[in-house]
């Protein structure tokens, strides 16, 4: 793992930099069944391929944002702001 | 001239300026450098160029260190490896070579260099140098790099006069690339940096990286191949033009001799007579016991002691095959360039025991032979079969004979059969450059010199320093730091605790969703205990929030989770989109804990704030001058006293400290350290996070289901807690008094019929009960009054009796005082 990561603030940063926060999901509604809690804690979906995912610039300016990554090549396709919305996938 | 002499297994060898180690010992007639890994075969020098195991030795305690890269300098200590299994003696791996030294009387120095390039050249032959200067003439902008791993560069003197000149071009000798990763990252370890025993390891990205590495020569494989007198050209040729040496008297060659038609005129002006040429396929085997003596040929025995292999030329591309999709253009000898040649005959005896294709793993053509029959017939299957390929050469010397070796029995074509890929780090590099310099990060509390005045014994917690007890006066020191807070007035440093500013017009909200309690509704002025839990209902952090302003909370972490706990509420407030800002503001305050029964008094004297019950109740915080400091005062209580933590900007913290302790000299206050606040917040069983919980702990089972509101509408875990409460429990956290005075350790395991049910996690002497307590998780048969366990410790049992309260001021009346 030593690619390279666009921070949406700094620009493009090497990996070291960055705490991974896994994939992007909904969080289910407080009044969800236990059981979507469980899967939404617990059972990723895990794709080989491209899927959005969270990433932190821990090293950097400290932001929370959303990266859209290939995780079989690990090419990073877009980064965004949390509040932005995707252009693809 | 100076004399450069080093010890070579207890005896001086000199050297001369310009020599290797290896070229030093071959001077001073070594001739077996060392034996092999596995079966303790003699070596000796064999490719010279830093490809092959042949020459690794141990140098001044680091062991593996190929002998023909290091140069050779005075009072270096070289020992040759793996004598006893030479000797027939079986030594296990990890014994095979000396302990290492203890980092404090290690004299070898590791740096990290993180560099940025437009272009990095690998290799600093002719196409090296040409694809340099091509590279810096695309544009003035450009910087490039050009590694080189031997010391000088290789190429026509007038390219490498313009290399050195160029202000666009830097330089690196001495330089080994042993990986390429993705995002055109390159790992390489330069030697000598700055002084003969550092080593620098360069992470270098590149937008463009060029292959310059040129081709390597490889071996044939015959019966004693390996014997010491048998070489590859490349090491004659090096011993003739660059060390002056004689390789030997009488040589034959063996392989490509119309490759190798300058090196025949070489030799014969070194002095070493020619008796024969001779080709692969006649080859028998090589004869001698510690050196080669003889060339077995079909036509006959010719008597050498110097066996020339003229090898195949192989291009090294190694690295590259393991590298992925990076952006490297491969250029001249590397690429094929002049690589007329790809035969690769293989004598009869290729297969024999004693003709060996791995000379890091010992494996032989025989081996290889028994792999492929069995029915592996993939060169990566026979390198995991027969570890052939997975060592410190990571396939050079050994790959194409056992592909051929593979490709003849088999039928299949070379193609077929396939290539290794090798691995990085290739060359081998050392832990120590890896690891880097021998240094760690070390925060100092505002307060840090006062503490060491006073003799604190010092305690690491994270990055931090704190003082873990005053021993002045060194008697019962912590006793009587216990003593002056349970009786009197303590002061304790407490600074290292995060400290987190969350403001903004959702900060309420983001903390009733990450926080097991409810904010919103706290009242401006008031202080909260609460816990952090994850969305499993385990217990993440704990520490108070504090209520500022309508729209501002101050929040105290554990001291080495302060950046989770930032970087946690960053996230949620993140994912909902919320309007909050969120500070870190641990470094720029102090903070100190003032306790005790005559803490108001104390404090008092130093403000003119109310400090009775009345007007400042627990839980409470205020604003205040104290000793004319901007101060924030919370009435809070981990020791189980009344006391106030008084936060201050960090520039006034050892002002503010020698204050209060002049204030409290009346009541003979005393500073106490991190060892008397464990015992005093055991006797309250108040839990420390990462103590006396782990990874799975949730609050029902820590006995502290009282933080779980419930009948919130939502929080982090609240649905796994919901859950969780109706469920029996698994485990509990009890406190237990031991019989005697003796304390075992922290992490005892708990018996109880001699049956383990769980583990003590913090075992202290209680002053308040005259005995040891603690607390510990057992299953819940165990978690009632009385419940005889023991704790084991080194083999020696300590019996306790379970207790459900708590062990001092269960009401907690003196915190309210």
């Amino acid at each position: 793992m030593s690619f390279l990561l666009k921070c949406p603030n700094c620009g493009e940063r090497s990996v070291y930099e960055f705490r991974f926060g896994g994939e992007l999901r909904r969080r289910p509604q407080p009044e969800a069944h236990f059981e979507d809690f469980l899967q939404y804690a617990l059972y990723k979906r895990n794709i080989a391929g491209a899927q959005w995912e969270w990433w932190c610039h821990r090293g950097g300016c400290g932001e929370w944002f959303k990266a859209h990554r290939n995780t079989l090549t690990n090419e990073v396709l877009e980064t965004l702001l949390p509040q932005d919305e995707a252009q693809s996938g | 001239m100076d004399q450069i002499l080093f010890q070579w297994n207890g005896n001086t060898v000199h050297a001369r300026p310009g020599d290797t180690v290896a070229s030093a010992l071959y001077r001073a007639g070594v001739r077996t450098f060392t034996y092999s890994y596995q079966h303790g075969r003699p070596r000796g020098l064999f490719c010279l160029t830093g490809s092959c195991p042949n020459c690794m030795v141990t140098i001044d305690g680091v062991p593996n260190m190929r002998s023909c890269t290091v140069p050779a300098r005075s009072g270096l200590s070289v020992l040759s490896q793996n004598l006893n299994v030479h000797r027939g003696l079986d030594v296990p791996a990890a014994k095979r070579f000396p302990p290492a030294p203890p980092l404090a009387e290690s004299e070898h120095h590791y740096e990290h260099t993180y560099l940025h390039f437009d272009v990095v050249v690998v290799g600093g032959g002719p196409s090296g140098l040409k694809a340099v200067l091509e590279s810096v003439s695309e544009s003035p902008g450009m910087r490039v790099a050009l590694l080189e791993k031997e010391l000088a560069l290789s190429g026509p003197e007038e390219l490498a006069h313009q290399v050195h000149a160029h202000p666009q071009i830097e330089v690196f000798l001495s330089c080994s690339c042993f990986g390429v990763y993705e995002g055109n990252l390159l790992g390489a370890v330069q030697a000598g940096y700055g002084r003969p025993n550092a080593e620098n390891l360069l992470h270098l990205r590149a937008r463009r990286i060029i292959w310059a590495t040129g081709a390597y020569e490889t071996q044939y494989l015959f019966a004693n191949n390996d014997l010491p007198g048998v070489m590859l050209s490349t090491a004659v040729s090096r011993m003739i033009h660059r060390h002056g040496l004689v390789p030997g008297r009488r040589a034959v060659l063996v392989g490509e001799l119309e490759r190798c038609a300058a090196l025949v005129t070489d030799l014969e002006a070194a002095g070493v007579h020619i008796v024969a040429s001779v080709g692969v396929d006649s080859v028998v085997s090589a004869r001698g016991s510690e050196h080669v003596t003889a060339l077995v040929t079909k036509d006959g025995t010719h008597r050498v002691d110097l066996v020339v292999i003229c090898g195949p030329l192989l291009p090294d591309l190694g690295l590259i095959r393991s590298a992925g999709k990076q952006a490297i253009a491969v250029v001249g000898a590397a690429a094929g360039e002049g690589i007329t040649s790809r035969r690769y005959p293989l004598p009869p005896s290729a297969q024999a025991r004693d003709a060996i294709a791995c000379l890091c793993m010992d494996v032989s053509g025989h081996d290889v032979t028994q792999a492929v029959e069995s029915g592996i017939t993939h060169v990566e299957l026979i390198k995991r079969v027969t570890k052939l390929g997975k060592s410190t050469c990571q396939g050079r010397m050994c790959q194409t004979a056992a592909i051929h070796l593979c490709s003849r029995i088999t039928g299949e074509t070379v193609a077929e059969v396939g290539a290794t890929v090798s691995r990085p780090p290739a060359p081998p590099v050392t832990l120590g450059v890896l690891a880097g310099m021998r240094h760690h990060p070390v925060r100092r509390t505002p307060m840090h010199d006062q503490h060491d005045r006073l003799g604190a014994t010092w305690m690491d917690m994270g990055d931090w320093k704190r003082p873990r007890y005053y021993v002045s006066p060194p008697q019962d020191c912590i006793e009587q730091e216990y003593r002056a807070v349970r009786e009197r007035a303590g002061i304790i440093d407490v600074s290292t605790l995060g400290k987190i500013e969350v403001k903004g017009p959702d900060a309420g909200r983001l903390l009733d969703l990450v926080f097991t309690h409810k904010f919103s509704t706290l009242p401006v002025g008031r202080t909260r205990y609460s816990v952090l839990c994850d969305e499993l209902g385990t217990i993440v952090d704990d520490g108070t929030i504090s209520r500022m302003e309508e729209q501002r909370y101050f929040v105290t972490t554990t001291t080495t989770n302060v950046d989770f706990v930032h970087q946690w509420l960053e996230w949620w407030a993140a994912a909902a989109g919320w309007s909050v800002t969120i500070t870190n503001l641990t470094a720029g305050l102090a903070s100190m804990n003032l306790a005790g029964p005559h803490s108001r008094e104390v404090l008092q004297k130093l403000t003119n704030c109310d400090l009775s019950t009345t007007a400042f109740p627990y839980m409470d915080w205020r604003h205040a001058l104290v000793a004319d400091v901007p101060a924030t005062m919370m009435r809070i209580g981990f020791v189980g006293e009344m006391g106030w933590e008084i936060v201050v900007p960090a520039e006034y913290g050892s002002y503010l400290w020698e204050q209060l302790l002049r204030a409290g000299s009346g009541v003979d206050i005393r500073p106490f350290g991190v060892e008397a606040q464990r015992v005093l917040r055991l006797e309250k069983k108040h839990i420390i996070v990462g103590v006396d919980t782990d990874a799975l702990s949730n609050p029902y089972e820590a006995g502290m289901g009282w933080v779980a509101k419930l009948d919130k509408p939502d929080f982090i875990g609240r649905a796994a807690l919901t859950r969780l409460k109706r469920n029996p429990l698994e485990r509990l956290l009890v406190g237990f008094e031991l019989e005697g005075n003796a304390i075992p350790a922290d992490g005892s395991p708990v018996l109880v019929d001699g049956r383990p049910v769980g583990w003590a996690t913090s075992v202290r002497y209680s002053w308040e009960k005259q005995k040891g307590i603690g607390m510990a998780w057992v299953t819940p048969s165990e978690a009632t009054q009385g419940t005889r366990i023991t704790l084991r410790c080194d083999s020696i049992d300590y019996p306790a009796d379970v207790v459900e309260g708590v062990f001092y001021d269960p009401a907690g009346d003196r915190l309210k005082m």
